[in-house]
């Protein structure tokens, strides 16, 4: 793809329309966006994962957790600065993105994501039994320190880890690396009948997505400034970061973040008319009906569009 | 003439079936050999275990001189050597070039991420095994069987093949594919590329081979030309039964 200089234009405008964008809108709808760029960011480290090669890991809010969890204790329990926790919090995240890949030299299809699924209901007994003096127990912990004050300070950060983890996930994607990461999915057989190491490939997957999943985790919480089991290593939370990235697009960069900035918005939109769970009904209901009519979600619709208005002038 | 390939006393069993009974076979280098054998015969198992997909019990595996029993897959086709399968495996949903792209790849990720693809060396390899021009940017699930097998050649020259083993190379074709893919080994041969092929349609595999092993419950049972073998009485009972 060449990136022209109405591509530049383009882009120059949506910076400067993220950058003002505080000053435009109430501190309600920055909160959404927030909480939208962090599902981005986990939707996006899922899709790096399973929308590339094929295993499809339901153990991202373990990873996830993990991120959260070392830099809520270091901070809280032993006065360790935010500096330093969330380093270590995303180097003890691929440590555990290591853990899930044990599963996946064995193991494919179903019972990889089986597997993966009980490492994250372990985590959450675990850590309810496990010196609950240390994690909170199953009241979680509060009064975490926090990165920023005030609503607009929130959305440039969140904004710019989102953008920058996106903008280096999408690089890294357009090199012959993604390449191979996308053969895995479709045959990995084949792909080492091509002289690849699939185990590498895997490791790199495995890890990229731990990494960007503590990063992730570990900001989210220094936003919130708590953390509970149940918001982190929960079905609910699990299939909100699949369905992000399944309803925008998976086996791209853009389409875990549309999808992440749609299903965020309308849960936001939808609070008033349904105030309980029957919310993530729709959800639900918008992924079956995606899934039947467009499997390749939202950004297909969007290219569809696109090609029907403007001819097929395809650039990649 | 140096031995390309060389196989001592291979064996390989599955529970109580003993799929290969210590076979030991050598290819010169620039040879063409044909395998042949009835179905169950160990043909294809036979490539598996060269290949290193399979754990031999028994036995060792030399590529030019070299032991390659304690390589993995990969390491092995960095050696030289490379397979295709009975029923064509492409990458479906990418284009043929990036299909071969994924052939010519180093093997390790700082390679993958920094180092430039060669288009031009892609686009090459694509002609000398006969894809068209128009053929290069189109989506691999949309080839037909003859153009997948000639993909799949393409893709394991892309590895740095110097040996190649086809696994069944002309089933699943129509006569006109058939002659293509003839053409294309011919083209290989004179190009000094080591050949095992596996077939049951002995009249195509006939031109390309320079002589024939034939086997049968993992023993070599005759080499040689492959119209001696035909004749040969242990060859035909294990063909038509005693």
């Amino acid at each position: 793809m060449d990136i022209g200089r109405h591509h530049l234009a383009l882009w120059a405008i949506a910076a400067a329309g993220l950058f003002v964008l505080p000053s435009l809108v109430g501190s309600g709808i920055l909160r959404t966006l927030i909480l939208a760029n962090y599902l981005a960011i986990f939707a996006i480290s899922w899709d790096v994962l399973s929308g590339r090669t094929g295993y499809i890991s339901f153990g991202q809010p373990f990873l996830i957790g993990i991120g959260a969890y070392t830099t809520a204790i270091l901070t809280k329990r032993f006065d360790v600065p935010m500096e330093i926790s969330i380093p270590a919090a995303v180097l003890v995240t691929m440590v555990g993105g290591l853990i899930v890949l044990l599963p996946a030299l064995r193991l494919r299809g179903s019972y990889f994501a089986l597997v993966t699924l009980a490492l994250m209901e372990l985590c959450y007994q675990l850590v309810q039994v496990i010196r609950p003096d240390i994690t909170g127990g199953t009241r979680g912990m509060s009064g975490l320190p926090t990165l920023t004050r005030g609503a607009s300070n929130g959305y440039y950060l969140s904004t710019g880890l989102m953008l920058t983890i996106a903008l280096t996930a999408w690089m890294l994607m357009r090199t012959r690396l993604g390449l191979a990461l996308s053969a895995i999915g479709m045959d990995e057989g084949a792909v080492q009948g091509a002289g690849l190491s699939p185990t590498r490939l895997k490791s790199f997957a495995f890890l990229a997505s731990a990494f960007i999943a503590g990063l992730g985790g570990a900001f989210y919480t220094h936003y919130l400034g708590s953390i509970a089991p149940r918001a982190l290593f929960d079905i609910t939370f699990l299939f909100t970061i699949l369905a992000a990235a399944l309803i925008g697009g998976s086996g791209t960069v853009i389409g875990p973040i549309l999808g992440a900035f749609f299903l965020t918005f309308l849960l936001e939109w939808l609070r008033p008319l349904l105030p309980g769970a029957e919310r993530y009904f729709v959800y639900g209901l918008v992924a079956l009906l995606l899934y039947m009519y467009q499997p390749a979600g939202i950004l297909a619709i969007i290219e569809r569009v696109r090609v029907r208005l403007f001819g097929d002038s395809r650039s990649g | 003439m140096t031995i390309a390939l060389g196989i001592s006393d291979l064996g390989k069993r599955f529970g109580g079936l003993v799929a290969i009974d210590g076979l030991s076979l050598a290819i010169d280098d620039g040879e063409s050999v044909g395998l042949i054998g009835p179905n169950g015969a160990g043909k294809t198992t036979i490539i598996g275990l060269i290949m290193g997909e399979l754990r031999p019990d028994s036995g060792r595996i030399d590529l030019f001189g070299k032991d390659i029993s304690p390589l993995g897959v990969a390491e092995r086709i960095r050696c030289g050597i490379s397979r295709t399968w009975q029923i064509p495996r492409p990458f479906a949903n990418l284009s043929v070039i990036e299909n071969i792209r994924i052939g010519s790849m180093p093997d390790s990720l700082r390679g993958m991420i920094f180092d430039r693809s060669d288009p031009i060396r892609e686009r090459e390899l694509a002609m000398s095994v006969g894809l068209a021009k128009n053929d290069l940017e189109r989506k691999a699930s949309d080839l037909a069987m003859g153009d997948l097998r000639k993909l799949e050649m393409a893709r394991t020259l892309a590895a740095g093949a110097r040996i190649l083993l086809l696994d069944e190379v002309f089933a699943g074709l129509t006569v006109g594919e058939i002659d293509h893919i003839a053409a294309v080994i011919q083209n290989l041969r004179s190009r000094g590329i080591t050949f095992l092929i596996v077939s049951h349609d002995l009249p195509a595999l006939a031109p390309l081979i320079d002589r024939a092993v034939a086997i049968d419950r993992g023993r070599v049972i005759a080499e040689g030309p492959l119209d001696d073998i035909l004749d040969h009485p242990d060859v035909r009972d294990s063909y038509l039964g005693r």
